[in-house]
């Protein structure tokens, strides 16, 4: 038995100007052929009528054949544009299957793609990605992910690890070898500078990570300082409220806004103060603290013309000095501090523009990545770590060469994993079908 | 006729070890060589160990293997190789007396109940309905074989080099055996070349010893064997360094175009770790020095092996290479050095239990499974002894994990991926190196051995005392504590730096990478140096072996999802034809070895897992 040819809509359902069907699989051109007439130029798009077994004409379209292995999946694949009509697109697909396709499973182009190696775990979860994403900006970063960025600094850092593996190999098996120290200490630097790169890639991988999560920002301060204000009018500034109130609890507002192209859920908060008044207040400053432990930034958010004070938080802060407009001159404000008017609107921009650096979404092109990512990089900093450590105190090189092993196996679970559970299964059945 | 159970072909360190085994655990075994004399002859270097071969070596004496024993007694120099570094890849090396050992492997052989030796040439194996049935010898006469192992090591085809001149033979002084390489090459096994070489051997009068630096022995001396004690050793002795040098390198590259491997003649493969000097000087063209140890043969020898020259250049040229290396400049070359080409199977054609896949009852073991090295053979001698001997039992065969030994590390590798050029162990080819040191083969293999019935009273006794001794001194080490401020405390900052500055447990101070065992009070008096290594190991190295141990887990998982033999990779969705086509020639036995061959990707694993699971339930709905 060989590889079955598989169809399926690559286009959303429902009515509209063309639709496209896409077939993958050794015999994808010849079914094509039959449904639409010769095929022969690779990667032309072509006129062609499309037409039932039983020689009656569905439709009028498009038809363009990409040859293997330079297509999407690395087989040969046709794809076929036609009018935009869910009951035609079905049509064709039918003809597809009576000719001997069958239905492409949920993702099952795509996992094509990862196993004839022309994509990589990373890239094919980013395809996911760009599909569902919900804002500009996840949109872009998950474009970025799938070209292979991500993957290949990923790569690069594998190859790195491994030109310093060998040093260290030799070393413990040809003990007489004269391997020389230089290169010894050059695997050390190596070994170092990855450590470097590697802690970059795991703050762009949460980074990315949030990108596709949303960010979650908190707003703590003393009672009436303006936290529910200030809440009120970034919602209303000329941000689009993405969705509405969410898990609101008795004291604790969620609102998701879209914030520069992504999404980040501001929290409102009870206010903190030292005594509580009641039973009530003390369980709401709970859940404030509650908040502040999963919070990426916080605002904290203060009555400028009283002299409060709230216990340090341990987080990313930025101050915000609220009602400002009360006051006749408004004061210069330190880094990560900035004057705002709630009720007024006043300053807001720049709370914004704070917001957006303190986040790590100012000038540089992100990168949509995942939790798992996010995961493997930090066990391969922590066998990094391990290996810097053991190195520079000049113990046990055989334990370096065992961290430096678990660090490259980590990052290798990012692009080619060696999964014995259904990590696989799980990342395609993702895809909604047609991709 | 003349019958036994099981007949080993070859004298050499596999045969030895295969013969052995049989015969201890019960066999009516016989060992046929065609030079008595030359039983346990060491072709090559006279020195056993080294990286990852010394834990070979202690492998196969934890399961009551001849190996070690043997060289205790001819050990004329020891060193630990690496003993700067951990316990893991520490690995001792022993320069043994060549005679010593020779004699030593023979006593050995001939104090072994249930073996017979045989000094015959075997010229061919009678094989009915693809199973061994009998042998014949160049004397005409059969001998009925229910199981046959053969360690026929450089002696398939061997044809020696000496420059551009060459001769048939198995060795210097040997002949080699070209009917029963004619014979093998007739079964479906993948047949390829090899080739090996040595160096020339030196007069140790015509070499001026005060112009190289001595290199003496370890002290305390070590042991290889767990069994041996400090009065198995023979003298001790010095050995010498010395090195090449650009007139040397100049020579060599002026003799190139009689060199039968440069010349185009020899065509199998040469060990890439252990190169002629022609091919460092070609290969390494930037270094314009390689080091040469000369090593004493034996304590009456007169011949001095240089070790780093190994050549096949002509008579001529090696001497004059020789005599441009200070300290050889009057040496006089007593053997000329050669190169060996010989037959070796792809051992892609056995099973992990060392059997033929083409005929049932025939093993193999030894370098004409591809391997070089002494302790490689003896290694693959002793599994394939044990499995000829399990296997007429009607019992499974004996295969240990990658994590279990360096055996089993060799023994998948080579089953598993093949070899194309001269095999020999590292320390990283073992995923679990913390795991498998040398100081604890006993512990991960005795039992074992016991249950099969490999392992004698002596080794047994030194097993249980050693494991009593360790457990009795960690339980103490758990227990005894130093406190701040004492003269205890004060000692051990004195010898290794570290402070205290809370009571702390023995166990606690030894897990600091300065403090050894023989730093903390109260050492147990006569305490063996194999279980001090062993507690120290397991201290210094628990985390990372706690890690190692779950990662054996999840593997064993893999290794447990067998692939019945009934699968049909063109079956399996999704594969690419040229791992369909791996797969299908390799047959691995479980996912973990499938994973392991090159060129299966950990996609081709997850679909070929997908396939086996829907497989099942298809069978059992």
């Amino acid at each position: 038995m060989t590889e079955s040819t598989i169809i399926a809509p690559a286009s959303a359902p429902g009515r509209g100007g063309v639709s496209v069907v896409r077939i993958s699989g050794p015999k994808a051109r010849p079914i094509a052929q039959t449904l639409c007439g010769d095929l022969e130029e690779p990667w032309k798009l072509k006129k062609c009528t499309i037409r039932s077994k039983g020689g009656v004409d569905l439709d009028t379209g498009l038809v363009v054949f990409f040859k293997s292995p330079n297509s999407y999946t690395g087989e040969d694949v046709v794809e076929l544009h036609c009018h935009g009509n869910p009951r035609l697109v079905d049509l064709i697909v039918a003809e597809g299957v009576s000719r001997g396709a069958r239905v492409a499973e949920p993702g099952e182009f795509t996992k094509r793609a990862y196993l004839n190696n022309k994509i990589d775990l990373a890239q094919a979860e980013a395809v996911a990605d760009l599909i569902a994403a919900q804002t500009e900006g996840a949109a872009m970063a998950a474009h970025n992910s799938l070209s292979g960025r991500f993957s290949s600094d990923i790569n690069s850092c594998i190859d790195s690890l491994v030109a310093s593996r060998v040093y260290v190999e030799a070393s413990l098996d040809f003990p007489e070898e004269e391997i020389d120290e230089e290169g010894l200490a050059q695997a050390g630097l190596g070994i170092k500078e990855q450590l470097g790169f590697v802690k970059d890639t795991l703050a762009s991988a949460e980074r990315g990570a949030l990108i596709r999560e949303g960010f979650g920002v908190v707003i703590v301060g003393p009672p009436n300082a303006g936290k529910s204000t200030l809440l009120n009018a970034l919602a209303n500034k000329d941000l689009a409220i993405t969705s509405n109130i969410a898990g609101t609890t008795r004291d604790s507002i969620g609102v998701e806004l879209n914030l520069g192209g992504v999404v980040v859920e501001f929290t409102d908060t009870a206010g903190l103060r030292e005594n509580p008044d009641n039973e009530i207040e003390e369980e709401g400053m709970k859940r404030t603290h509650a908040s502040l432990e999963e919070a990426n930034l916080v605002l904290c958010v203060y009555d400028i013309t009283k002299q409060e004070e709230i216990e340090p938080i341990n987080k990313d802060t930025i101050t915000v000095l609220n009602k400002c407009d009360l006051l006749s001159e408004v004061p210069r404000c330190g880094e990560a501090e900035v004057c705002i008017s709630a009720e007024k609107g006043l300053g807001l921009d720049n709370l914004v523009e704070l917001i957006l650096i303190k986040l790590g979404l100012g000038e540089e092109t992100s990168l949509l990545s995942r939790r798992r990512h996010v995961v493997c990089l930090q066990e391969c900093l922590d066998s990094l770590s391990e290996a810097v450590s053991l190195f520079e105190q000049g113990l046990g090189l055989e334990l370096v060469a065992e961290s430096l092993l678990s660090a490259q196996e980590s990052l290798g679970k990012i692009t080619r994993p060696v999964s014995s559970d259904d990590l696989l299964g799980e990342i395609f059945s993702e895809f909604c079908i047609g991709k | 006729m003349d019958k036994f159970e099981i007949v080993v072909i070859g004298g050499g360190h596999a045969g030895v070890e295969a013969a052995a085994a049989a015969a201890r655990m019960g066999a009516h075994t016989c060992l046929i060589t065609h030079s008595v004399e030359r039983i346990g002859e060491m072709s090559c270097n006279p020195a056993i160990g080294g990286i990852g071969k010394s834990h070979l070596a202690k492998e196969v004496d934890a399961l009551g293997g001849l190996m070690a024993r043997a060289a205790d007694k001819a050990g004329i120099h020891y060193r630990v190789l690496n003993s700067t570094k951990g316990q893991a890849v520490r690995a001792t090396r022993v320069q043994t007396d060549r005679d010593l050992y020779r004699q030593a492997i023979q006593k050995l052989i001939n104090e072994q109940r249930n073996l017979t030796v045989i000094e015959s040439s075997v010229e061919d194996i009678i094989i009915e309905q693809e199973e061994v049935r009998s042998i014949l010898t160049d004397k005409g006469e059969a001998i009925v074989a229910d199981r046959l192992v053969l360690t026929t090591g450089t002696f398939l085809g061997g044809v020696m080099h000496t420059g551009l001149e060459q001769k048939p033979g198995g060795r210097v002084g040997d002949p080699s055996s070209i009917k029963l390489a004619e014979r093998l090459r007739r079964l479906p096994l993948p047949v390829g070349r090899l080739k090996t070489g040595t160096p020339p051997r030196l007069h140790k009068d015509t070499i001026d010893w005060s112009k190289l630096s001595p290199q003496p022995g370890d002290l305390p001396t070590p042991l290889l064997s767990y069994v041996s004690s400090n009065q198995d050793r023979p003298k001790q002795v010095e050995c010498f360094m010395t090195r090449t040098n650009k007139e040397t390198h100049k020579i060599i590259r002026g003799s190139l175009d009689k060199s039968p491997m440069y010349s185009g003649i020899i065509e199998g493969a040469g060990p890439r770790y252990c190169p002629s000097i022609e091919d460092k000087v070609v290969r390494f063209s930037e270094r314009d020095s390689h080091q040469i140890f000369a090593e004493p043969e034996g304590l009456n020898s007169d011949l001095i092996y240089p070790n780093g020259i190994s050549t096949s250049l002509p008579k001529e040229a090696q001497e004059d290479l020789v005599r441009s290396i200070k300290g050889f400049e009057e040496a006089q070359i007593m053997r000329p050095g050669y190169a060996i080409e010989y037959d070796y199977f792809n051992p892609t054609g056995l099973k992990h239990s060392l059997e033929t896949k083409c005929t049932k009852g025939l093993y193999f073991a030894g370098q004409i499974n591809g391997t070089t090295g002494y302790e490689e053979a003896a290694a693959q001698g002793l599994i394939a002894g044990i499995n000829a001997t399990l296997s007429l039992y009607k019992k499974e065969p004996l295969i240990l994990g990658r994590h279990e030994a360096y055996i089993g590390v060799l023994i998948d590798d080579l089953v598993s991926l093949g070899t194309k050029e001269p095999y020999r162990m590292f320390t990283s080819r073992a995923e679990y190196r913390l795991i498998m040191r040398e100081d604890n083969a006993d512990m991960r293999l005795t039992e074992k051995g016991v249950e099969l019935g490999l392992v004698q009273e002596d080794l047994w006794e030194a097993y249980t005392n050693k494991k009593e001794a360790a457990l009795r001194e960690l339980t103490r080490l758990e227990k005894e504590k130093i406190l701040p401020n004492t003269e205890a405390a004060r000692r051990l900052e004195d010898e290794t730096g570290e402070k205290l500055s809370t009571p702390k447990t023995l166990k606690e101070l030894l897990k600091r990478p300065k403090v050894l065992y023989d730093h903390l009070p109260g050492k147990r008096k006569g305490i063996k140096r194999n279980a001090v290594d062993e507690i120290e190991a397991s201290v210094k190295y628990a985390g990372y072996i706690e890690r190692q141990k779950n990662d054996i887990q999840r593997l064993q998982k893999n290794e447990n999802t067998k692939i019945p033999n009934s699968v049909d990779y063109e079956n399996v969705v999704g594969l690419s034809n040229e791992v369909k086509q791996k797969l299908s020639e390799a047959r691995p036995q479980s996912l973990a070895r499938a994973s392991r061959l090159p060129g299966v990707t950990p996609a081709a694993i997850s679909l070929l897992m997908v396939h086996l699971k829907k497989e099942r339930k298809r069978k059992a709905s």
